[in-house]
């Protein structure tokens, strides 16, 4: 095995019932790096975790991680991952500190050493002040830090990540993103879920978007995008109606299309950053103001849309 | 290691839960106490008093009739309830049932009986019912003797008149009733609704040798829906499968949760015995090594029932139906809340096929019969056995979720 994998995921199969949950995944994951499984929801990726954690046993396929088989090696598996699932995996009866002792004990780490470590990551998860409160009395937001911290105990080489951010506030969501990606300055290598198209964006070096069970479609956020073969889409309010200028703006090298409905005009091109400020020029000229502007760059979820005819989100 | 890990993990919050202790302490040792008080506390059997009540009522005042009533109060059968009333309201009281009978000693009761005449007692009495019938014989042996003795009395009296010696009728008749009262002949009448065999049984019976290990054994498993909840919220909060991605293994989770639900009954009975001796004059500490391996044991079962329970529980409130539910079964047919005694023979074949009579049988060897290990191994056998099973069928139940 390459010394430079971290996951290597070849034809990964589970089925419930009649349902193919995950049907012959197939994914690398580099050492060092964010790779996020993107999908919406039932799309089969925290059943493509359970499989990589060793808490599901694939119908086919296999998977190494670190080296070692998912299938032979499970207990070294183990070793070397942290999981952090989707659900809130805590003891709400117990304060974030008994909690994080608790877990850190699960993983084997004792006296001083774990002491060190939960030190560490209440530090980490920006709780130290709170670290006597009981979970339960903890909003979503730090409930999902908890929850995150449990699984950087151990200090594995290897994060898998559930969709950590569901349903909290921005402030929280923020905390926890610029802290996947100090983890993964760290060297930790991270696999990432989630349904939201930023995220993927924003944090991973590799993306794989996932839905019914499959990977449709993987590679960097930009050779995703390019999938499309789309356009920046520049969308304007004007100050009055002007067709002298819409086919003037037509014309402009660079613009593949213009475009005119409800009173916005939507230019198709090539680069925004260079075309507009020939479209304010032209407009000047026909003494017509641009009251609003938006620029829209092909986005993943468009990729999704492009690929599956639906929204990445209902 | 972790092991014990996750058990101190689930006491500290077992204690934390303060329902739990509602369940561990404070309820099985307020029942424990209401349940004995209500089976007669600590004289059960020996002052209660079960000999049927009697009306009395005296017209006549005289040393006959003052003999008579000496004589009915040392009775085994009947007990003299004083009426002081008429004759008309004790008649009421026999035909609603108050007592089982009256007797009214007439006026000029004793002059007549000292004239050697027919004894007038009037007797008033329900002769077709049990307790009527056996007031009644009771009554009539009891006159037979005041009429006997006032006949060796009349003799004697009239022995030393003719010996020109002053005759003391009411010294004679004393004398003559003392004799009676340590008869050569003890007759038992068992009519009273209790055998004399029960009688002598309930007579050294303190009732709470029977509540304290009943409640003991009835709490120790409701004692364990906190513990059982543990392991379904784990379920649900997806801890469980968090503990997976340790290196724990199912068995070593289950077995974890075992250790504290053990540790926690085991804490519970030996406070609860610990009380039965101080407090209820229980004396558990006569054999101390078998109450000590009773103890483990009957915690070791419970334990496996609250294990098997949060195995099988899908919710919380699943918890509490199946605790409920075993809990009232158990304690209802292991005789817990009824003396095995006071049973039909049937019934009691049936109780002890549940663990709680042979555990509650156990703690009655050492602190009502004083004996020890060698009357209690067949209690600590069936207890073990139970165990083995249940635990056995925990885990097969827990394992068999894996996929
Ligand atoms: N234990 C199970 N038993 C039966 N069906 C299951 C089970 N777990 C998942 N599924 C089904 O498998 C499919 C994939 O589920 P999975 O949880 O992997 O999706 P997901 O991508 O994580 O979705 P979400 O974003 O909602 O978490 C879904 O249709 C789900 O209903
Ligand atoms: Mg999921």
């Amino acid at each position: 095995m390459a010394q430079s994998t971290a996951i290597v995921a070849t034809t990964l199969s589970k089925s419930f019932d009649e349902l193919k949950a995950v049907d012959a995944v197939t994914f690398t994951v580099a050492r060092g790096e964010v790779f996020s499984l993107l999908g919406p929801n039932g799309a089969g990726k925290s059943t493509t975790i359970s499989m990589l954690a060793c808490l599901l046993r694939p119908e086919s396929g296999d998977a190494t991680v670190m080296g070692y088989s998912i299938l032979d090696d499970p207990q070294a598996v183990k070793a070397c991952i942290g999981v952090v699932p989707q659900e809130i995996a805590l003891y709400e009866d117990l304060s974030a500190r008994e909690n994080l002792e608790f877990w850190g004990k699960m993983y084997g780490l004792r006296g001083a050493k774990l002491k060190q470590r939960v030190d560490d990551v209440l530090a980490l998860i920006g709780l130290t002040d709170r670290q006597k409160d009981r979970v339960d009395k903890f909003s979503g937001g730090m409930k999902r830090r908890v929850n995150i911290g449990v699984a950087l105990l151990h200090t594995p080489d290897v994060i898998i990540m559930d969709e950590p951010t569901v349903g909290i506030d921005p402030q929280s969501r923020r905390h926890i993103l610029d802290g996947v990606k100090d983890l993964n300055r760290q060297g930790v290598t991270v696999l990432y879920t989630t349904h939201y198209m930023e995220e993927a964006q924003e944090l991973s070096d590799h993306i794989a978007i996932m839905d019914q069970g499959k990977i449709i479609a993987g590679g960097t956020h930009d050779e995703l995008v390019t999938i499309v073969g789309e356009k920046d889409r520049i969308e304007m309010e004007l100050s009055h109606s002007a067709p002298e200028l819409l086919s003037q703006w037509g014309a402009l090298e660079g613009v593949e299309a213009v475009s005119a409905e409800n009173g916005i005009v939507t230019v198709l091109v090539n680069d925004s950053n260079r075309i507009l400020p020939h479209l304010f020029g032209a407009a000047s000229q026909h003494d017509v103001r641009i009251t609003s502007v938006t620029i829209e760059e092909p986005n993943l979820e468009a990729v999704f849309l492009h690929l599956t005819g639906r929204a990445l989100r209902d | 290691m972790r092991i014990f890990d996750l058990a101190v993990k689930d006491i500290r919050q077992i204690v934390r839960d303060r329902k739990a202790f509602l369940f561990l302490l404070a309820m099985p040792i307020t029942f424990t106490v209401l349940f004995g008080i209500g089976f007669g506390g600590f004289h059960a059997g020996e002052n209660a008093d079960l000999r049927l009540p009697v009306g009395w009522l005296d017209e006549d005042n005289s040393a006959a009739s003052i003999a008579m009533h000496a004589m009915l109060s040392q009775s085994q059968v009947v007990r003299l309830v004083d009426a002081g009333i008429m004759r008309n309201e004790l008649m009421a009281q026999v035909d609603e049932g108050t007592v089982a009978a009256a007797v009214i000693v007439p006026y000029g009761f004793g002059g007549q009986l000292r004239d050697g005449d027919v004894i007038p007692l009037d007797l008033l009495a329900d002769g077709s019912s049990q307790a009527g019938f056996s007031a009644e014989t009771e009554i009539q042996a009891a006159a037979q003797r005041l009429f006997a003795a006032a006949r060796a009395a009349q003799i004697s009296a009239a022995i030393a008149e003719a010996h020109g010696v002053s005759a003391d009728y009411d010294g004679a008749l004393a004398r003559a009733m003392a004799a009676w009262s340590s008869p050569p002949v003890t007759v038992y009448v068992t009519e009273t609704g209790f055998s004399a065999e029960d009688q002598t049984l309930l007579g050294s019976a303190n009732a709470f040798a029977n509540t304290s290990p009943g409640m003991m054994a009835q709490f120790a498993i409701a004692g364990l829906l906190s513990a059982a909840q543990i392991l379904t919220l784990e379920r649900k909060s997806g801890s469980l499968k968090r503990l997976l991605t340790t290196n724990m293994s199912r068995n070593a989770i289950l077995l974890g949760h075992f250790v504290a639900m053990f540790l926690i009954i085991f804490a519970q009975m030996s406070l609860l015995v610990l009380f039965g001796q101080l407090f209820l004059r229980l004396n558990y500490f006569s054999a101390p090594v078998a109450t000590l391996l009773l103890i483990t044991m009957s915690a070791l079962f419970s334990a496996s029932l609250g294990l098997l329970i949060g195995v099988q529980a899908k919710s919380e409130e699943q918890v509490v139906m199946y605790a409920l539910v075993a809990m009232f079964v158990l304690a209802a047919l292991g005789g817990a809340w009824l003396p095995l005694e006071f049973t039909p023979e049937t019934f009691q074949r049936i109780a002890f096929m549940t663990p709680i009579a042979w555990m509650i049988d156990g703690f009655q060897e050492i602190s009502v019969r004083g004996l020890g290990l060698t009357a209690i191994a067949d209690s600590l056998l069936v207890l073990l056995l139970f165990s083995v099973a249940l635990v056995g069928l925990a885990l097969w139940r827990f394992r068999s979720e894996e996929r």
